[in-house]
C-alpha cells in the first residue's frame, strides 16, 4: 500500500479551519479518555489504520489500559465501560452509522441521561470530526508510523 | 418528528469553528456548482432532509437547473454531468461511504485526472465537512425551514 498524497504538504492552508475545530473540542471540557474512545471507535467502523494508530498510541499514553482497547469493538457485551461510557460509544456508532439507519431517539434519550446539552453538542461534532478525518486519511491512504518492534522485526 | 436540539442556541461557541470550516471551504476556489453538487450527493446518501433543503436552496439561487439537482440521485446513469463533476461524485460517494468502499484506486485516480493535488486535498475535505455536518443536523433532528406545510392526512386524497 503507498500513500497517494501528504494533504498537509499540498495545502497546509486547507487544512487551518479544520485544525481549529479541534483544537476547540480537544480543549472542552470532556475527558480525554471518552474522547480518545470515540475516535478509536469510529475509525474501527470505517476501517482507519492511521487513525487507529493514532488514537491508540494517545489513549495508552494517557493511561487507556490495553484490554479496554481490545474490547472495545464489543462493548456492548463488556462490562469494562462505564454506563457514561456506553451512551457515548452507542451515540458514536449511531451517528457514524447514519447510512443505515437515523440515530435513534433512544440512543440520544441515553446521551441526555449522562450529558447536558452543551456536551451532547462537542461530543456530536467530536464524532463528526473523527469521521472526517477517516475519510482524509482512507481517503488518502495516509500511512502511519511502524513502530519500532516491527521495524526491528522486519530487520 | 421534532426537533432533539438547536446546536447554534445550546453551543454557539462550538458552532463557530464549524462556521469557520464551511467559510473555508466556500473560499476554497472551487467551483460553487460543483461543492453545492457534492454537498447534496453526501447529503442524499445520509439521508439529511436539513442539509438538502439548505444546499438545493443555495444551488438554484446560484443558477443551478432543478434538473441536474432532481437526477443527482443517478447521475452515474446521466449525461447532465461534465466528467470533471462525475470524478468528484464517484469521491463523495466513496469517501461518504467509507466503511463499505475503503475508497477504491479507480475513484481516487479519475478524481486525480480531473482535479490538482490542492484541488484534490480541498474536494476530500468539503466531502468530510458535509459529512460532519449532516451527523449534526441528522443527529439533532434540526427542521429545515418550511415553504409550505406539508398536507395532514385528513386533507389527502
Amino acid at each position: 500500500m503507498t500513500q497517494r498524497l501528504n494533504g498537509f504538504q499540498t495545502a497546509p492552508d486547507a487544512y487551518k479551519a479544520m485544525l481549529g475545530l479541534q483544537d476547540y473540542i480537544n480543549q472542552s471540557k470532556l475527558e480525554h479518555s471518552l474522547l480518545e474512545l470515540i475516535k478509536i471507535r469510529a475509525s474501527q467502523i470505517n476501517r482507519c489504520a492511521y487513525c487507529l494508530h493514532m488514537h491508540i498510541a494517545d489513549a495508552r499514553k494517557a493511561g487507556e489500559t490495553e484490554i479496554r482497547i481490545a474490547l472495545l469493538s464489543a462493548w456492548e457485551e463488556s462490562e469494562l465501560f462505564t454506563p457514561r461510557e456506553r451512551a457515548v460509544l452507542r451515540w458514536t456508532e449511531e451517528l457514524t452509522r447514519l447510512v443505515d439507519r437515523s440515530p435513534s431517539d433512544e440512543a440520544f434519550a441515553e446521551l441526555r441521561e449522562h450529558f447536558d446539552e452543551k456536551d451532547c453538542v462537542d461530543l456530536s461534532v467530536a464524532i463528526g470530526m473523527i469521521n472526517l478525518w477517516n475519510r482524509i486519511n482512507c481517503g488518502f491512504r495516509t500511512l502511519h508510523p511502524n513502530d519500532r518492534r516491527r521495524e526491528k522485526a522486519a530487520a | 418528528m421534532s426537533k432533539r436540539l438547536n446546536p447554534y442556541v445550546t453551543a454557539p461557541e462550538t458552532m463557530k469553528p464549524m462556521i469557520a470550516l464551511e467559510a473555508s471551504i466556500k473560499e476554497s476556489g472551487l467551483e460553487h456548482s460543483l461543492i453545492h453538487l457534492m454537498k447534496m450527493r453526501a447529503s442524499q446518501i445520509n439521508g439529511c432532509a436539513y442539509c438538502l433543503h439548505m444546499h438545493s436552496s443555495d444551488a438554484i439561487k446560484e443558477g443551478e437547473s432543478p434538473a441536474r439537482l432532481f437526477l443527482l440521485d443517478a447521475w452515474h446513469e446521466s449525461a447532465l454531468y461534465s466528467p470533471r463533476e462525475r470524478a468528484a461524485l464517484a469521491w463523495t460517494d466513496a469517501l461518504t461511504l467509507i466503511s463499505q468502499t475503503h475508497a477504491p484506486d479507480e475513484a481516487y485516480d479519475e478524481v486525480v485526472s480531473h482535479f490538482s493535488p490542492e484541488e484534490t486535498v480541498k474536494l476530500t475535505l468539503l466531502i468530510g465537512a458535509i459529512n460532519t455536518w449532516n451527523r449534526i443536523a441528522i443527529g439533532f433532528r434540526s427542521a429545515h425551514p418550511h415553504d409550505r406545510p406539508a398536507k395532514s392526512d385528513s386533507t389527502a386524497v
